[in-house]
């Protein structure tokens, strides 16, 4: 049986079903407990499980990131609800160093089931404290898994799957997608790491698009296919692994790639796809690899700019067709 | 690495020339200044010459001998021993390895003696390679494309895949003789193949006759009786069934040059009766003398005199050249020969400073490699003033044609006894040696007082040889 679930609701659902079946899981952060998260993502679970595995902590990062990942090590596996991502740079010395670092350090004596989440991206003018998404600092990290979920099925699926990987997982959750509403089974699945969902099928383009930008880039498809232009858009769904083999099948196809990412444009997950497909998909290729980027730019407060400091459905539908005339 | 062997530009003008033959072929070792193949081309037969060595391959669609190809047309490449041809690299590889641009060295085949022109055409061809996308690179190397001549439709002119598709698509359509090699493709019986072969039957064309069908022995039959047909029957007069062939390249140039000349100058002929009788004994002298020289013929002596008098007269030696008049210090004359081939205009460069015996050996030379064909391309270009003889035919006087971009050309009847009037106050007649010369200007370089006072000094140079020694 499938309803339909919100995002939240969904991703709620993936982790009150893992803390049922598994006792050594427990949720750290501000206001996760009584209160249910800032975003709702604990809601009513601390009256199933009590404040010992919803445990609310002062606004100190770094304490309760480095007292998870130690607890980590003796065999819990703790999920870390920042909130908001940005404050997870408090504890960029404790992830780096040590959480991403810890079984390589150990050979492998020591796992690190560890999950830490957080809402990403720009939306509802949170301004440049709230906003960000930093897919540079985790994909270029050896040892962090890093998953950007898109769908209410993603997001349980996967979510299952991060809280069960004995990696420390980064799971980055869009504000704006939130309160989308999608089809998710009552059955139990998990989606694998290192799989990118073709959520359109076309033949004209690729456009791997990441985030919230999924969203946006099927409005500006839908448009354009009213013109009989046909585009193919992947969801990498994983940044780090990322399936490159899905996006190198799909340019072999279509001939052409633009990447559409909210972060900016520097050494971002666009240039690196970019990279990897010049690299190993080079004579597939019938016109340059094309970006499309958020502002090079701390995001604004105002409503007008935060809004335009980013790709939507319009400047993506321009995109794509500037890579059609490339 | 191999070296393309390209159409190369074997004069100013040329934009295509007919591939002769090949002096080398497919598989044959070349050595730098081998001479590989033979051009046709402004009039002149060309051998070209290898200037790198290698073994030459010729790919199988490589244009037969006696096609018209496009300077820098692909004709061959040079390999080195153990090397494939890109040609058979094509059809080898499964998954292709992409020919890069700067792989590949061009043209690096001229004329013979290269004149200016033909060095230029052994520049590479690299400079203004299009620019093509990998994926249709690779699309281009499966279809087995020569990619260089497609036009690109990317936003730079890059050639993009679609360019790629759609010229193999329109290829069949826009050229069906193009697809006759592959009769393999054509949906044709056994019998009817054999048949079409013992009849020379294009099947190419018969095919492309008859589309979508199978071809059968009757519709080779027929289409054989049909090809055996006068192209436009002459119902009236059956007797008139001639000769229809292409127009060959010399005359082609020669339609093009006279048609120019017609439509764009403003000739006027001038004719006037020249008493030649000083300069036939001129000649008989010149010949008692010669002993295994060569004997001065009066074209010759016209030369030398023209070159002479042009340098009195120098805006007859004239030419357009763009918002300007050129006026040429040299006189270089263009001297008409008739050959089995055509017309051709072979040069005697700086006639103003050769003796009348190097005239003499130097027109003799290039009247005789004019009728063999062995004329290189530079021989027949530059002329500043032309000289026309139909003396021999008994032509008195006609209108020739100015030879562009010259200002003036002039036409030499037979010299012919006659009886003339030498003082008309004593009645005195006498047996005179007598000339007409035409003199054909370009009224829009030249009046026709000028013109005509250039005549009348070539008349008075004719009529007292020794004036020349003055100057």
């Amino acid at each position: 049986m499938t309803r339909e679930l919100t995002y939240i609701a969904a991703g709620r659902e993936g982790l009150a079903e893992e803390m049922a079946k598994d006792p050594t899981i427990f949720v750290v952060g501000e206001g996760i407990g009584a209160r249910g998260g800032n975003f709702n993502t604990t809601q009513g679970l601390y009256e199933l499980y009590g404040p010992m595995r919803l445990r609310d902590t002062p606004i100190v990062e770094r304490g309760f990131v480095g007292m998870c990942a130690g607890a980590a090590m003796t065999g819990t596996r703790p999920i870390v609800d920042f909130m908001f991502v940005d404050f997870i740079l408090d504890s960029v010395g404790e992830i780096v160093n040590q959480i991403a670092k810890m079984q390589y350090m150990s050979s492998g004596r020591l796992k690190m089931p560890i999950v830490l989440r957080g809402a990403i991206g720009v939306g509802g003018s949170s301004a440049t404290h709230h906003s960000g998404t930093y897919f540079p600092l985790w994909v270029s990290t050896p040892g962090l898994r890093v998953v950007v979920p898109t769908t209410p099925y993603d997001v349980k699926g996967l979510l299952k799957t991060a809280i069960r990987s004995d990696d420390p997982v980064m799971f980055l959750e869009h504000k704006l997608l939130y309160n989308l509403k999608g089809p998710v089974p009552e059955e139990e699945y998990t989606i694998p790491f290192g799989q990118a969902a073709i959520v359109r099928e076309g033949t004209q383009a690729t456009v791997v698009a990441i985030g919230s930008m999924v969203r946006r880039s099927l409005e500006a498809c839908d448009v354009l296919a009213k013109e009989g232009i046909s585009i193919e858009v992947i969801d990498p769904r994983t940044l780090s692994p990322l399936d490159i083999n899905t996006i190198l099948e799909s340019v072999h196809k279509t001939g052409r790639l633009l990447v559409i990412d909210e972060t900016a444009a520097p050494c971002g997950i666009g240039g690196e796809i970019a990279a990897q497909v010049m690299d190993k998909g080079f004579d597939d290729l019938d016109a340059p690899v094309k970006r499309l980027n958020g502002v090079f730019t701390p995001t604004p407060y105002s409503p007008a700019l935060d809004t335009a400091i980013v790709p939507n459905a319009k400047t993506i539908e321009q995109a794509i067709r500037d890579l059609l005339a490339e | 690495m191999a070296t393309e062997i390209v159409m190369p530009r074997l004069g100013w003008t040329m934009e295509e020339g007919v591939l002769v033959e090949w002096i080398k072929h497919d598989g044959d070792m070349v050595q730098p200044g081998d001479i590989v193949f033979t051009v046709e081309s402004d009039k002149a037969l060309n051998e070209i010459e290898s200037f790198e060595g290698g073994i030459l391959r010729i790919p199988p669609d490589s244009p037969p001998p006696g096609s018209k190809i496009l300077v820098g047309g692909l004709l061959a490449y040079l390999v080195q021993p153990d090397e494939l041809a890109p040609f058979e690299k094509a059809t080898q590889t499964s998954s292709p390895v992409p020919r890069s641009a700067s792989s590949e060295e061009t043209s690096v085949v001229g004329a013979q003696h290269a004149s200016p022109a033909g060095i230029t055409s052994s520049t590479t061809r690299n400079g203004n390679m299009p620019t093509i996308s990998p994926r249709a690179r690779r699309v281009a190397h499966e279809l087995g494309v020569d990619w260089t001549a497609i036009e690109g439709s990317g936003r730079t002119g890059r050639i993009v895949e679609r360019d790629v598709r759609a010229f193999v698509a329109q290829q069949p359509a826009v050229s069906p003789v193009a697809v006759s090699p592959a009769v393999t493709a054509i949906n044709i019986s056994p019998l009817a193949h054999r048949v079409a072969d013992e009849l020379s039957v294009d099947l190419g064309k018969l095919a492309a006759a008859m589309p979508g069908k199978r071809i059968e022995r009757a519709d080779v039959e027929r289409f054989a009786a049909q090809a055996a047909q006068p192209i436009a029957p002459s119902i009236t007069q059956p007797a008139a069934q001639g000769m229809r062939a292409p127009i060959p390249n010399v005359r082609r140039i020669i339609a093009d040059r006279m048609a120019t000349s017609a439509h764009t100058a403003a000739p006027v002929t001038l004719t006037t009766e020249v008493d030649a009788t000083e300069l036939v004994q001129l000649r008989k002298q010149l010949k008692a003398q010669a002993g295994n020289q060569v004997v001065p013929a009066y074209t010759d002596l016209l030369a030398k005199l023209v070159a002479h008098t042009l340098a009195e007269h120098p805006m007859l030696n004239a030419r357009f050249d763009g918002d300007d008049i050129v006026q040429s210090e040299a006189v270089h004359i263009g001297l008409a020969v008739d050959t089995e081939r055509g017309l051709l205009v072979p040069v005697i460069r700086d006639a103003q400073a050769k003796s009348i015996r190097q005239i003499a050996q130097t027109s003799a030379d290039l009247a005789e490699r004019a009728r063999t064909g062995k004329l290189k391309p530079d021989e027949l270009q530059g002329s500043t003033f032309s000289i026309t003889n139909l003396g021999m035919y008994e032509i008195d006087a006609f209108t020739p044609i100015i030879n562009l971009p010259e200002c003036a050309i002039l036409g030499v009847g037979r010299i012919v006894p006659k009886q003339v009037v030498i003082d008309a106050d004593a009645e005195r007649v006498a047996i005179r040696h007598m000339l007409f010369l035409s003199l054909t200007f370009d009224h829009r370089l030249v009046d026709g007082a000028p013109a005509a006072r250039f005549l009348q000094r070539i008349k008075q140079f004719i009529e007292q040889p020794y004036l020349w020694l003055i100057n």
